[in-house]
């Protein structure tokens, strides 16, 4: 692969964008109800594994997700709980989440599976490459679209779905104002909680499904780990895309593709070390896009320290 | 006498989180088809059971224990450094070469490599908090990332320009440093060493500092009510690069360290496989941000990790049983922050903020 | 009669907000209520609104008696209120905000379809309102016509307006008045809350004053002045004081034609230019809400000004940090003890240090002993009930609090004292206290500007009295010639015979 920039790259790089895609938008849809979540990263980690375990004792991937879906629902209903009920600082319930997840994943993988550091069946099948019918036929676009697993497409249409949610149904307007404005919504009879909790879970639900395509949608298997900071570069890319469903898209792509591009960048004999630094760098530099709101006037409104 | 209560309490919390987490790791055991009591007792003896084995464990909890302390003085603050583990890496990667390409007398290379590491840690600390209090960029999120960036780095150091290559190491790792700049142990034949007194002494110089001085009086007014801080003159920028340099320069001192006193020398990922830096926030969450709690709590977490291991090679139930136990701490963190909230709650405004 | 409130009454506790109020409303009525801050109100209207439930007494809709549980039926009942703090959705559209709740279409929402009906309001009402254009563009103005279209919407035949000219230019108030002439003429009812008098008597058919929760007065529009609607708003017997005539010596605190921004188009604070001399109190008097909250934090380093200066004993401290501001010379009692003053999880001691840290540190250690024994000062001579000083400031009353903040601030030994609403929630006891400091500090030669919505207060300690309208200066006194009626009268936008 002499090449820096050619097709499989762009493949790659849908395929790469795409947990981090399904998980900031989760983010935006917690964010625009005023719950910063940054517990992503644990929540995508049980999705990851608990697919895993889903695909090894039923046997097919579309229980496997159904099966992920249903635990990573499990904490994402605890997470809401503990915030809105009990009013925890959201912050340090997020940072309890990915430790929790980190603990329990890798007891898991030990009880069930009597493995360390990773675990790998060669006999599990993965999600399946979805040759698009006539797509796969047109020269460019067909080599970049085709060839997915069903959750790649699954995550364009989600885009699709929450735009279309957002800004053309009631049900999403009422969302939105309940989020722009709690108060003012509440005055209204808006069920600002419900959303809330609707928010939440949803988010489960799209980091359950970035986790299953991490772990079924490449190879299939599950390392301690591997969502390797993705839910926390999803944030990024929820606040960059000002939480909106197509800035969110834009900002995924674009880490999607120094995902990919770090890894060709390491056929070129510089060392991984650094290629694999380059998503982190960039996510930093794209966050000096987004700034927060002054100090005093952040404090004004949380009442409390949020960094 | 109100502050043996206070200390007191700030200790209720971890154990009370700890005995429910025995009793879920009790039903854990049961699962994986063993006998509570035999586990417990093994757990025990694995942590404590003999002066070797406590030894391992103090050990194994003195970086625990520097990053716990530097966290809790970030959090005390009202800054969430959640940094620890790219801080440590590079405090440890900067002692091994400081030890490595300085000469001198081994006792003075010791100090100066110890002094590096607490720069290198800071330094990355601190910068994330320039960035944060000059252009605004959330210091939570910028640690975090900022974590991968520093363990990629140190992992490269030791992969390419300063790998070992003596041996048949195929690991990533640096030379192993000169005897002489080995940091004493304690006991002869044990493995605890000296890095334990100075995480001990740190722990009271942090406790000292957050309660008799004036600049520790003003962080925690910050991380209390940051408005009224600021009304009464606090100027957060200054003290915000302070506490992220100290917070980071612990982390940095944790990885320093293990270098000079444990492995003596900066292997490749050892910092992050063994847990160190979040089992020290977790147990600065644990301990409320209470500089002798969370070392109590450091403590505690690591004993559940060394036991966990004595557990395993003694018997069928496998060694994460300790990370069972972990994650149910984990979710009393949550609970007991709620409890302060729920007073908060009663008082606050029905129709404020969403959360 | 179209609606009709009789006896109605509001315990919070001890506190009785609202007494035995009777109030009544015609079809195609303005009907105002007018009162100070305290006055009851807001309470009042929440009761109304279906925000609270009266401890006692009726509310009557076309002669039957009705229950509000909560806003929403209220709003079922034709009762639509305009908040003073606007409950629009910025994002959102005209549009958008208008219809929330009731939107156009079953799933979809028929944006269109609102468009036309919000124009059709428009037009029916004389409105004038631009659908498409997005609320965080709009001026405050236009946004106030928004939150009335809204109310219309519901279906509102009662609107309450809740003190709607406070954000608004001068040329938009005008527009308002219009368009409740419009209304009116089309059988809208209004019940308008106000402590502006002279827009309530160019708005209003009849008027009813509150004050300290009693209905003092209900008077025809035609029938009454302003002169005697401020008596019978703020008449309060004045408290005898033995105050020794002020010497005033240099100036300690200059301020020149300082402007704060506000969250409109309007100024918060407008051009004001004052000065504080050593050995006096100036005091400002003004309901609160007229920028006196900009304006001290544009004094003590909390707040940037947008044009103007800042001198303490000199020094230029425009725009400096709170720090500069009190090395300068500067001690504050703030508004908002909870907010500014206090940290609710330390003890008492911590709460009393803030400010003082660096003087009583020796080496940078604080003087542990010497903390201690000064806050155990303040609390034997300001009655404090606190305890020990190791006790949490949480436990603390709001009023003992507030001495202990007193305390605080005024052993800083400062040339220069803000203290912004000083006894609010304090009892008698205390107040004479803290009233007795700050006149021993003005006597010792401090320069105490104080600010406060209490006009006896104002009177008992002030030299010199300022007073503040719409973040400008509408008028100085001097002691001797400052009556309540002549200083109510400025505060609610009047002007001065002679």
């Amino acid at each position: 692969m002499e090449q820096l920039f050619d097709l499989a790259l762009f493949n790659s790089a849908l395929r790469m964008l795409t947990p981090i895609l399904l998980a900031a938008l989760g983010g935006a849809l917690c964010a625009r109800v005023g719950l910063f979540n940054v517990g992503l990263e644990g929540l995508m980690l049980i999705g990851a594994f608990s697919a895993i375990v889903g695909n090894h004792y039923f046997g097919n991937t579309g229980a496997a997700i159904a099966f992920s879906i249903g635990c990573v629902s499990l904490f994402a209903l605890l997470f809401a709980y503990l915030c809105i009920h009990l009013r925890a600082n959201v912050i340090v319930v997020g940072i309890a989440m990915n430790l929790l997840a980190a603990g329990l994943t890798t007891f898991s993988l030990r009880t069930l599976f009597n493995v360390k550091g990773a675990y790998y069946n060669k006999d599990m099948v993965g999600l399946p490459k979805w040759e698009l019918p006539l797509i796969k036929d047109i020269p460019v676009v067909g080599d970049i679209l085709s060839g997915h697993s069903p959750l790649v497409y699954l995550a364009i249409v989600l885009v699709g779905a929450m735009w279309y949610y957002f800004y053309r149904t009631i049900g999403g307007f009422r969302f939105l104002a309940a989020g722009d404005n709690p108060l003012a919504a509440r005055s209204l009879g808006i069920q600002v909680r419900r959303y809330q909790y609707g928010a939440m879970l949803a988010c489960g639900v799209l980091c359950a499904l970035a986790g299953a395509q991490l772990s079924l949608g490449q190879v299939t298997m599950f390392t301690e780990g591997m969502t390797a900071g993705r839910g926390f570069i999803a944030l990024v890319a929820t606040m960059l895309g000002q939480s909106g469903p197509l800035g969110v898209a834009a900002a995924s792509l674009l880490f999607g593709l120094m995902d990919a591009f770090s890894i060709r960048l390491q056929g070129f004999a510089m060392p991984s070390h650094f290629t694999q630094m380059v998503p982190y760098a960039v996510t930093i530099a794209a966050m000096f896009l987004f700034k927060n709101k002054e100090f005093v006037k952040d404090a004004q409104s949380s009442g409390t320290s949020s960094r | 006498m109100d502050k043996w209560k206070k200390l007191t309490a700030s200790l209720l919390g971890p154990a009370a989180a700890i005995a429910l987490g025995l009793l879920a790791g009790s039903i854990a055991i049961v699962i994986a088809g063993g006998s509570i009591v035999e586990t417990y007792a093994e757990m025990w003896k694995g942590a404590f059971g003999s002066f070797y084995f406590l030894t391992s464990t103090l050990n194994r909890a003195t970086p625990v224990i520097l990053v716990g302390l530097g966290a809790a003085i970030a959090f005390r603050s009202g800054f969430f450094n959640l940094g620890a583990q790219g801080q440590m890496a590079l405090g440890g990667l900067a002692a091994a070469l400081t030890a490595l390409y300085v000469p001198g007398p081994g006792w003075l290379v010791a100090v100066v490599s110890m002094l590096v590491g607490i720069a290198a840690g800071g330094l990355w600390s601190a910068f994330a908090g320039y960035m944060d209090a000059r252009f605004r960029v959330n210091l939570l999120i910028t640690t975090l990332l900022l974590n991968y960036i520093a363990t990629l780095f140190a992992s490269y150091m030791v992969a390419y320009p300063f790998k070992d290559k003596t041996g048949s190491a195929a690991m990533a790792q640096s030379q192993m440093i000169d005897n002489a700049i080995w940091l004493p142990k304690l006991f002869k034949g044990m493995p605890a060493h000296v890095g334990l007194l100075l995480a001990l002494a740190a722990m009271v110089v942090l406790y000292v500092y957050l309660t008799r001085t004036v600049s520790g009086y003003e962080a925690r007014m910050m991380g209390g009510n940051p408005l009224f801080a600021v009304y009464g003159g606090v100027r957060r920028t200054p003290l915000m690069l302070g506490v992220m340099f100290a917070s980071g320069g612990l982390a940095g001192l944790a990885g320093a360290g293990e270098v000079l006193g444990s492995q003596y020398r900066y292997i490749d990922n050892s910092f992050v496989a063994a847990d160190f830096a979040w089992t020290g926030i977790m147990a600065a969450l644990l301990a409320n941000a209470h500089p002798i709690g969370t070392a109590v709590a450091a403590f505690f977490l690591v004993a559940l990790q060394t036991g966990g291991m004595g557990v395993e090679m003694n018997t069928d139930v496998p060694l994460e049983i300790g990370d069972v136990i972990q994650a149910v701490l984990i979710l009393f963190i949550t609970v007991k922050f709620v409890r302060g909230f729920r007073r908060r709650r009663k008082e606050g405004d029905p129709n404020g903020a969403a959360v | 009669m179209l609606l009709k409130m009789e006896g109605i009454s509001k315990n919070y506790g001890d506190v009785r907000a609202n007494r035995q109020i009777d109030y009544d409303l015609k079809p195609g009525e303005v009907h105002a209520i007018v009162g100070e801050n305290g006055a009851g109100k807001t309470t009042l209207m929440r009761i109304l609104y279906g925000m609270e439930q009266p401890s006692s007494g009726t509310i009557r809709i076309g002669g039957r008696e009705v229950r509000f549980a909560d806003p929403k039926d209220a709003i079922a009942h034709g009762i639509g209120m305009v908040h003073q703090h606007f409950m629009l959705f910025q994002n959102f559209t005209v549009a958008e905000n208008i219809v929330i709740g009731k939107e156009p279409g079953k799933l979809r929402f028929d944006r269109k379809a609102a468009v036309a009906q919000v124009e059709a309001l428009s037009e029916k009402y004389g409105i004038r309102v631009d659908p498409r254009a997005r609320i965080v563009d709009c001026p405050l103005g236009v946004q106030q016509r928004v939150e009335i279209l809204k109310v219309l919407y519901q279906g509102a035949e009662i609107i309450i307006l809740d003190e709607p000219t406070g954000v608004l230019t001068p040329l938009e108030v005008g527009e308002l008045l219009e368009a409740i002439r419009t209304l009116t003429k089309q059988g809208k009812s209004f019940i308008l809350i106000s402590h502006k008098l002279n827009e309530v008597m160019s708005a209003a058919d009849r008027i009813t004053v509150l004050r300290d929760g009693e209905v003092t007065g209900v008077l025809e529009t035609s029938r009454t002045s302003i002169e005697e609607l401020s008596r019978l708003m703020v008449g309060r017997p004045l408290a005898a004081m033995d105050k020794q005539p002020a010497s005033p010596k240099e100036k300690v605190l200059e301020v020149k034609e300082l402007s704060v921004l506000g969250s409109g188009s309007k100024p918060a604070v407008d051009s004001v230019s004052l000065h504080v001399r050593a050995g006096e109190i100036v005091g400002i008097a003004g309901i609160s809400g007229n920028g006196q909250s900009e304006l001290l934090q544009a004094i003590s380093g909390l707040t940037k000004p947008a044009r103007g200066t800042v001198a303490l004993l000199g020094t230029d401290v425009t725009g400096k940090s709170a720090r500069e501001f009190r090395n300068a010379g500067l001690a504050h009692i703030p508004e908002d003890r909870y907010v500014w003053g206090a940290n609710k999880s330390a003890t008492v001691a911590e709460t009393g240090t803030m400010g003082h840290q660096r003087k009583l540190g020796k080496l940078g250690f604080l003087q542990g002993r010497t903390v201690k024994a000064r806050v155990s000062e303040w609390i034997k001579q300001y009655a404090i009930k606190a305890g020990s000083p190791d006790n949490e400031t949480q436990n603390l009353s709001g009023g003992n609090l507030q001495k202990l903040i007193v305390a605080r601030e005024i052993a800083q030994q400062t040339a220069f004292l803000i203290a912004a609403e000083p006894t609010r929630g304090v009892d008698i006891g205390a107040m004479e206290t803290i009233h007795e400091q700050l006149l021993r500090k003005r006597d010792a030669g401090g320069a105490i500007l104080l600010v406060s919505s209490e006009l006896s207060e104002i009177l008992k300690l002030s030299d010199r009295i300022l007073v503040m309208y719409e973040g400008k200066i509408v008028g100085e006194l001097q002691e001797g010639e400052a009556t309540e009626e002549k200083l109510s009268l400025l505060m609610v936008g009047g002007k001065r015979n002679g």
